[in-house]
């Protein structure tokens, strides 16, 4: 980055203050959502971050095989249901040691709305002080593509396939933000690969609020393999997943929400379905489904921004700095 | 128990509270656990000495048992001392990361206290979830009465995080029977357990998950890496025995008891009949031996304070050239007719020069293993030893298994 003019360089890149602790050529698929967010991570808070993280498509290339290894950070590799409860653990350590550190608990949807929602729950309740970042790719893609509790509706996979009794998924997604911002925990937020500075100022956000607890943040994260995408458009299907607020960028301090980007003429959801095959068998009957979906999850966050934005908060909350 | 020194801090309580004392006497950095009868009193009284300042620990008062294991799991690869208590349900919960720990070689100490686990309303004793766990890769020892709990508690600090051991243990006690009995237990002073660990610190240190340090942990790789690292578990485990002997001597040095290590024995050099038992039933039997010793019968009782690794060089020493041994499960090894410490031991029978064997199941869904039902047991026993046809496997509190035919 220091070849370039100082006038070209973009916002996201004065974030990068790190090394890229991950080999150059490393056994993810091509336009993979999840290892930009991966090479990311450790560039903006430092190699010195403790990674958590469980039987996924992050695990081959974070774990490594016997002796050899893809990166050069401290890794857990743990079990999907206990993932939370594992970083619980070593911050708890951690903290009794008087050990300084950044706990990043890595999951999948697949993990973190499915799974392993129970002692991820548990551990925002506690207001454990650590980082869960979710990367979303609506599935379970390291098994092959079946559909979790975040896969969207319509959407096919292996175990909601296209037949003739079936189209794809017949039941809505879960919104796993929205979910964790109602616990009050001191920052939850989305964010996506499309808008990286947005990420970026997220991420040292909730390192500097995991001082405070837990921290949970919803990251967008495309599988071209799994939903039939060009890879090529990895960055594109996340623009428009913003653009069409299908998938809306937010944070949220102790449960209150504010919107870091407002769409001012959002774009019909099928701009952002027909950049995959996932969606290809979709009928208009079931692309109002989609919408109405999308639209009512926007609606239900624009109420609760404002809802914040003229509720007054009790002090005990507003001031919410213990952790258990 | 054999005491050389006279007990000077006698208090009266349960089991319960004596893992409870015991974990605090240890001086554990995080303890995790979730409430489970007939657990649920151990984390009552930890989360007390939290509130009052006594314990100096991280407390997480996790969302289930599945991340009380976990939380621990990761608390000791990070370098803690660590402690979590469960039973029945509650460890089958927990399974998965209960299997990881052993995987990690994470020198976990836990406490299960022992419940059965046919469905939800049977509430009762008996070790069935001791025995489903048994091949998990964990050392497992069982306690008597409620000093064993206190001391055994200690000692698996010892056993667990000694540098050529690095294996997790369970300390396992009789639900309902010890967890809720009230008895004499001497309470070590806080500078003796001190004393007794500080071993440990003067060991080479594990590696330990850091930040900013270059390490990944819980991968067992493929192929050759896999095979090592579970080939170095299971000699870790095979030492684990020797160890634990000389930790018992140690420890009866330090705090004046001793119960012989691996296995105790009772009244066994004479004895031409033994019975094998394990946990709160050894007091009962022990004092039948006592009675029937008074009548000319010669019987001897060895216990297994060491169920993982199984103790069996320690058995067919204690047992060999016995007539007749009967051995008394707490539970069922569903597809053999006979309880499972009774089909493990039975693969030693070639080694035991003629001793033959046969099994009781007593003791689960809260029956009590009365007076009258170890007599019994030394009966057949003796009939064994006098060449008389016995039944291979008696359930000794339902007469109507022996003679009827269910379906």
């Amino acid at each position: 980055m220091a070849e370039k003019k100082k006038g070209r360089l973009t916002k996201v890149l004065d974030y990068l203050k790190h090394d890229d602790p991950f080999s150059k050529g490393v056994a993810f698929c091509p336009g993979c959502g999840l290892e930009l967010l991966l090479r990311f991570i450790p560039r903006v808070l430092g190699n010195d971050i403790v990674i958590t993280g469980t039987p996924s498509c992050s695990a081959p290339v974070l774990l490594g095989q016997n002796n050899q290894s893809w990166h050069t950070l401290s890794y857990f590799g743990t079990l999907m249901t206990g993932a939370a409860a594992n970083a619980t653990g070593l911050v708890r350590y951690y903290r009794k040691a008087g050990i300084d550190n950044t706990v990043v608990c890595f999951n999948g949807d697949g993990t973190a709305n499915d799974i392993g929602f129970g002692n991820l729950s548990g551990a925002a309740e506690r207001n454990e002080p650590f980082i869960y970042i979710c990367y979303d790719n609506e599935g379970y893609m390291n098994t092959g593509i079946q559909k979790s509790g975040t896969t969207p509706f319509g959407a096919t996979t292996t175990t909601t396939p296209y037949g003739t009794v079936s189209r794809g998924k017949n039941l809505r997604r879960m919104n796993l933000g929205l979910k964790m911002a109602m616990n009050k925990i001191p920052y939850t937020a989305t964010a996506t690969l499309s808008d990286l500075d947005d990420l970026a100022r997220k991420l040292l956000k909730a390192k500097e609020a995991k001082e405070r607890g837990f921290c949970f943040l919803h990251v967008f994260a495309p599988c071209p393999t799994g939903w039939g995408a060009d890879p090529a458009d990895t960055i594109e299907i996340c623009r428009q997943a913003v653009k069409t607020n299908y998938f809306p960028l937010w944070e949220a301090e102790n449960g209150r929400i504010r919107m870091t980007k407002t769409v001012k003429k959002p774009k019909p959801v099928n701009t952002y379905t027909k950049l995959m095959k996932k969606f290809n068998h979709m009928t208009e009957a079931d692309h109002v489904i989609l919408q109405d979906d999308v639209d009512y999850e926007y609606c239900l966050l624009g109420g609760l921004s404002v809802l914040e934005a003229e509720c007054q908060l009790p002090v005990s909350v507003k001031d919410q700095g213990e952790t258990s | 128990m054999n005491t050389t020194t006279a007990p000077k801090r006698i208090k009266v309580i349960t089991g319960n509270a004596a893992a409870a004392i015991a974990a605090k006497l240890a001086r554990p950095d995080v303890v995790a656990a979730y409430p489970i009868t007939p657990q649920t009193e151990v984390i009552e009284q930890i989360s007390t000495f939290h509130a009052s300042g006594e314990m100096d620990c991280e407390l997480i008062t996790v969302e289930g048992e599945n991340s009380a294991m976990n939380a621990v799991m990761a608390a000791s690869l990070a370098g803690g001392r660590v402690f979590t208590a469960s039973s029945s349900w509650g460890l089958v919960f927990m399974y998965d990361a209960v299997l990881a720990v052993a995987g990690a070689r994470a020198p976990v100490v836990m406490v299960n206290v022992n419940r059965e686990t046919p469905g939800i309303i049977a509430v009762s004793s008996g070790q069935q979830d001791m025995i489903s766990t048994r091949d998990a890769g964990w050392i497992f020892l069982i306690a008597e009465d409620c000093q064993e709990v206190l001391d055994l508690v200690l000692q698996a600090y010892r056993l667990a995080e000694d540098y050529d051991i690095q294996l997790p243990v369970m300390v396992h006690y009789d639900g309902f029977f010890l967890s809720y009995l009230s008895e004499g237990v001497d309470i070590p002073e806080q500078e003796t357990v001190d004393r007794f660990l500080s071993v440990l610190k003067d060991q080479p240190k594990r590696t330990v998950l850091t930040p900013g340090r270059k390490l990944g942990v819980g991968s067992h790789g493929i192929l050759g890496g896999y095979m090592e690292l579970r080939h170095k578990h299971v000699t870790a485990m095979e030492r684990s025995k020797a160890k634990f002997e000389e930790i018992d001597r140690e420890f009866d040095g330090i705090f004046g008891r001793t119960y012989g290590g691996q296995v105790e024995e009772y009244r066994t050099d004479d004895a031409d009949m033994v019975l094998v038992g394990s946990g709160s039933m050894c007091g009962t039997i022990k004092s039948v031996i006592d009675d029937q010793r008074e009548k000319g019968v010669r019987i001897g009782l060895v216990k297994i304070r060491m169920y993982r690794p199984f103790p069996h060089q320690a058995l067919v020493a204690a047992l060999k050239g016995k007539k007749a041994i009967g051995v008394v499960d707490r539970s069922l090894a569903f597809g053999f007719d006979g309880g499972p410490i009774y089909t493990e031991l039975k693969a030693f029978e070639t080694r035991l020069d003629g001793a033959q064997l046969i099994s009781f199941i007593d003791g689960i869904a809260n029956t009590d293993i009365t007076k009258t039902n170890v007599e019994k047991m030394i009966r057949m026993t003796g009939d064994l030893a006098d060449g008389k046809d016995v039944p291979e496997v008696t359930w000794v509190s339902y007469p109507d298994a022996n003679t009827k035919g269910e379906k």
